[in-house]
């Protein structure tokens, strides 16, 4: 099993390598590689992963380390129950974004790159779920911060793609920092990079400060305030790269990385965590129900559904937290590769101004993102509503009992949950309506996707209709950390009855306004204001310093040159030499300094 | 055997420097072949230095108390198989692209003069060897960028090439000045047998060593020298040349400074400052080879912070930061030496779309920007990661929150240095296709930016090795930290 791993971490580099090799030589070849490649990778992640669901001890293994450096780094894997089920989620999705890929993609040009690199992103994914060593966690999570601003960049042709790749990348590489000296501090203290020791040994070291500094990278990697707006700006970026962003990879390795470091987070560490998740929730969900574009929409739903999930970690319901993920990876990977199917119909608009009225000309699109909707939104029985529901009433308990954290926090965070909750199903069902039902724009010419982009709707579809049955025996997939009841059915009760009374509100406008878009957003696209801030405070300034330091340095060389020439004769000697350029002339220089330096010797001693 | 091995390894370079000129004389091209052969079998001998530790030690000038002493070690071993292989692979690049103003045979035989003096300072602990073998490698390389340089600024190539000189001579003055200071207090020039000197001694040789690494503020000599310079004497002078400089503050630096003085923070503070400044510059250079010069100056502020963390794993930061740097300037280099071939320029105003226009060629050089800014599984990280974690928890004896409050500003320089190659990328390579700037010079740019020929086979050949090991080292860390922390002893007292 060891080298089972190993061998499923380096498949997708593999694959990475081989597409883009195989390039331009022979479209088929490229296509089939890449697929192939994903789908054996899946292979592998359920050879690896099944055996540790459930209550098997983690499989943790040593391939190499390097002693000369105290701690030790090396390279070394630990698959338990979370890791199983993320490397599940990851490569399940990855195989899928490769699969429809050909579809979305099939005649665009730059295809090899984009699939290689989406390869690399899976294969990146997989190597921070697995790693035990955190350096190796590192280089995977960074390595998934360069692919996405590839990707994010894939039309570089557009300036917002580039502006989106680079302010993507500057911001998570700025809380990566967090990451870095927490590492840093944690070898520090405890004498080792293992996740699998550092998490055991726990009473005699102080975690504070690399807790809040996870805290830190997590925010940035997972877009939570006040670092959130990178994540609707990487809009740009082809469709099925925001699924395996969103769903998969990149944003939730940030709810992984807390979840897998979850012993040594104490109180200041998540209450932290819970005051961003609780701003982050509402503001996202905000602007998700006043944003136009469709995409930008869903983006803002996932910035704020992983707020929900660092909330849920925040009152400690672990288990509830992983399964959202897990969740809201299955129906918000089929939600993006919906909307590209609908952008695909329409002909490549994201705005919601060009949708209307597509249910009957798109018919599985529309069937497939109901459901995916429908689990945003928290509707029964779809997975999103047993895990929200778990998080919910886990949100409820910790505000009663403040176990965790003080009891004003704890109720913030569940008065968020509950907001949210409400919101939520408020932008889902706008963007539903605005979509699917409405007036049809009859000079928009419609089609239907090929084969390859509906097939991974329907698998999706299909995990978002019965994934709820986890939530049956939890403990079946994440071991004794799940062990506790997951559902509540006073819990559901009233949530079920949120969701509906808001839904009934969203329709009610709806009529009432004809049609109309309940909430039109005050200006065409909103920004946040944030960005604003961030322009003013470190953009133009160290843009001002960069050009006062190129004047600088011009002006000092010509100081110094023109110093030389004139004060010092000696060194205007050596400068006629120089531009005299004779052979004899130098070895004159070498022969005199020989000299003195023979000279100087024997003075000296 | 090993007077023969090392000995070779110093005289190789210099007989095929010679042979080469001959046979040059009569055929270019049989002289660059000649030099390629050359270079080859040098790597090849060089390869064995991994296996085992070796020295020389013999009397040299007797008057003087000089010693023929080289010594191979973990330390010196990488920066020997960086020199040989990246001369091999400036003499590839060599055949293919001919100057403008011919003379290849030359331009190669000056090199592997170059190659000779590098090797004998990386292997030389005599302190005057060392000074030795470093002139040998500074004149050649005057004449490459006073000749072979950038062909449109005659007077900016000279003017280059001649601030180059005078600025190493003058650092090179302060060192043996140095030098000789410490043979007074402690009656032998050889490194390995001084225990302690003076500080006056240890300020002067590390300003010399500063001129040369280079550290902030003088660095000036640099960015001009670099971006003069024809692509394989860039790659030369950034890959080995500044490499004279870190090597020397390991080997030479490192045993005479008192880690209870002064000195070692105010070197970390320059180092670090260089770091943030060198970032600035590269933020608002508006030439190619300018801005990779200037992205030098940050990342030897690294390795210089490593080095006064005063530590063992700031030492193999440092050996570890410098073979990376070595390997990844040279592609970068490499690369916008290509793009100036073929568009005639290396201004970041009239180039943009590369991405279209030459696209394996443009991929190199995001592979490169992205190793150079750092991104972990390339080379770049360790080094970096490493310089940040020594100055974390430096040596005791030193400032502790100095040092953090370092480590902290040094980590934001790698912000700065992600900033700066991502706005390098977004203007070079990413862009509209199409006329760029004004509509007056619309048609001049946009014939600069069309499509031209992508990587040629000797290309990928001369590149190839800096490829695959900048992802090697960036995998397998182990391969260069476990070396050096075999040779640490005598190092740091």
């Amino acid at each position: 099993m060891k080298w089972v791993v190993l061998t499923m971490l380096l498949l997708p580099f593999a694959t990475a390598v081989v597409t883009l090799w195989a390039g331009h030589r022979s479209e088929v070849a490229t296509k089939f590689l890449a697929v192939s490649g994903s789908l054996a990778t899946f292979g592998l992640a359920c050879v690896v992963a099944f055996p540790q669901l459930g209550h098997a001890d983690p499989l943790v293994v040593t391939y190499t380390r390097t002693d000369s450096i105290s701690p030790a780094i090396g390279l070394a894997a630990n698959v338990d129950q979370l890791s199983a089920v993320m490397v599940l989620l990851a490569a399940s999705v990855s195989f899928l974004v490769q699969l429809y890929s050909v579809g979305y993609l099939h005649d665009d040009p730059r295809y090899p790159s984009y699939a290689a690199l989406v390869s690399l992103f899976s294969g990146s994914m997989l190597t921070v779920v697995v790693a035990d060593d955190l350096w190796m966690l590192l280089v995977g999570w960074e390595l998934m911060g360069a692919c996405s601003y590839f990707l994010i960049a894939h039309h570089w042709e557009l300036a917002e793609a580039r502006a989106g790749a680079v302010k993507a990348f500057l911001m998570t590489r700025l809380a990566d920092l967090g990451l870095l000296f927490a590492i840093l501090l944690i070898g520090e203290r405890t004498g080792s990079y293992r996740i699998s020791q550092v998490t055991t040994i726990l009473s005699n070291w102080d975690t504070s400060l690399p807790a809040l500094l996870i805290v830190i990278a997590v925010i940035g990697k997972s877009a939570q305030f006040p670092l959130h707006s990178w994540l609707p700006d990487a809009m740009p970026g082809p469709t099925p790269i925001s699924a395996l962003i969103h769903a998969a990879t990149m944003v939730a390795a940030g709810v992984f990385l807390v979840a897998r470091m979850y012993p040594i987070f104490d109180a200041d560490a998540l209450t932290l965590l819970g005051v961003v998740a609780a701003i982050t929730m509402l503001v996202s969900a905000f602007y998700a129900l006043v944003t136009n574009d469709l995409k930008r929409v869903l983006a803002w739903s996932t910035v704020s559904q992983l707020a929900y999930m660092f909330g849920a970690l925040a009152v400690g319901a672990w288990s509830a937290a992983v399964l959202h993920l897990l969740a809201h990876g299955a129906f918000k990977a089929l939600l993006f590769l919906g909307a590209g199917s609908v952008v695909h119909a329409v002909g490549g608009r994201t705005s919601m101004t060009a949708m209307g009225g597509l249910r009957e000309r798109i018919p599985d699109t529309f069937v497939t993102m109901t459901v995916g909707f429908g689990a945003l939104a928290g509707v029964i029985p779809l997975v999103g509503f047993f895990s929200k529901d778990a998080i919910v009433h886990a949100g409820f308990d910790e505000a009663k009992h403040h176990e965790i954290l003080d009891q004003p926090v704890a109720w913030v965070i569940f008065g968020a949950m509950v907001l949210t909750a409400a919101l939520t199903v408020a932008y889902s069902m706008r963007a539903w309506l605005r979509v699917f039902f409405g007036p049809v724009d009859p000079d928009v010419e419609v089609h239907e996707s090929p084969l390859t982009m509906r097939v991974p709707l329907y698998l999706l579809t299909a995990a978002t209709v019965f994934g709820g049955l986890v939530f049956a025996d939890p403990s079946r997939i994440l071991g004794e950390r799940a062990e506790e009841d997951l559902f509540h059915g006073s819990t559901a009760i009233l949530m079920t009855a949120l969701v509906a009374a808001v839904a009934g509100l969203v329709v009610f406008l709806w009529v009432r306004y004809d049609g109309a878009d309940p909430w039109p957003p005050p200006v065409e696209e909103l920004q946040p204001p944030e960005d604003h801030i961030y322009d003013l405070v470190l953009v133009r300034p160290i843009g001002a310093l960069a050009r006062a330091v190129v004047i600088n340095d011009r002006d000092v060389v010509d100081a110094y040159a023109d110093g030389a020439g004139a004060s010092a004769r000696g060194l205007g000697w050596v400068l006629r030499l120089a531009q005299n350029g004779s052979v004899q002339a130098y070895l004159m220089v070498v022969v005199v300094g020989a000299a003195a330096i023979a000279v100087a010797a024997g003075v000296l001693s | 055997m090993n007077h023969a091995y090392l000995d070779a390894l110093v005289a190789a370079p210099f007989a095929t420097a010679l042979l080469v000129m001959l046979v040059g004389r009569r055929s270019e091209g049989a002289g660059v072949g000649l030099a390629v052969l050359g270079s080859l079998v040098i790597f090849g001998w060089s390869i064995p230095a991994v296996l085992e530790d070796r020295a020389v030690d013999a009397v040299w000038i007797e008057s003087l108390d000089v010693h023929w002493h080289l010594l191979l070690d973990g330390i010196s071993a990488p920066l020997l198989l960086l020199t040989t292989l990246v001369t091999l692979c400036c003499q590839i690049a060599l055949v293919r692209h001919a100057p403008d103003c011919g003379g290849r045979a030359s331009l190669a035989a000056l090199l592997m003069l170059i190659e000779s003096g590098v090797i004998g300072a990386f292997l030389a602990v005599d302190m005057v060897l060392f000074f030795l073998f470093f002139e040998v490698a500074l004149i050649p390389m005057w004449f490459v960028i006073n000749a072979w340089g950038d062909q449109h600024d005659p007077i900016g190539r000279r003017r280059a090439a001649t601030r180059f000189l005078v600025f190493t001579v003058l650092g090179s003055a302060l060192m043996i000045v140095g030098f000789l200071i410490v043979k007074a207090d402690s009656g032998t020039f050889d490194i390995t047998q001084v225990s302690s000197a003076s500080t006056v001694a240890a300020v002067l040789v590390g300003i010399g060593l500063a001129v040369k690494t280079p550290l902030w503020p003088v660095h000036i000599w640099l960015p001009d020298a670099h971006a003069k310079a024809p692509t394989v004497g860039s790659v030369i002078l950034a890959a080995l040349l500044l490499k004279l400089g870190t090597y020397g503050f390991i080997r030479f630096w490192l045993p005479l400074v008192d880690p209870a003085d002064d000195i070692l923070p105010v070197f970390a503070g320059l180092a670090v400052v260089g770091i943030v400044y060198g970032a600035l510059a590269c933020l608002a250079q508006t030439d190619l080879k300018r801005l990779i010069a200037y992205s030098s100056v940050g990342h030897m502020g690294f390795v210089v912070l490593a080095i006064t963390s005063y530590t063992t794993i700031g030492v193999q930061a440092a050996v570890y930061a410098s073979v990376a740097h070595g390997l990844i300037t040279g592609l970068l280099f490499f690369a916008a030496g290509a793009i100036k071939d073929r568009y005639g320029t290396g201004d970041l105003a009239e180039l943009k779309a590369l991405y279209g226009a030459v696209p394996r060629l443009a991929g190199v050089l995001a592979f490169a920007a992205m190793a150079s800014l750092g991104l972990p599984g390339l080379a770049g990280f360790w080094g970096e990661m490493l310089a940040i974690r020594s100055a974390l928890f430096a040596h005791d004896a030193l400032p502790h929150d100095t040092f953090v409050v370092l480590s902290v500003i040094a980590a934001l320089g790698v912000i700065l240095t992600s900033a700066y190659f991502l706005v390098m990328m977004r203007t070079l390579l990413q862009g509209e296709p199409g006329p760029r700037g004004s509509s007056r010079d619309a048609s001049e740019a946009s014939q600069r930016v069309e499509t031209k020929a992508d990587l040629h086979w000797l290309e990928w050949a001369a590149w190839s090795p800096l490829l695959v090991l900048t992802v090697v080292l960036g995998v397998a860390p182990g391969l260069l930290l476990d070396p050096v922390a075999t040779a640490m002893t005598g190092v740091l007292r």
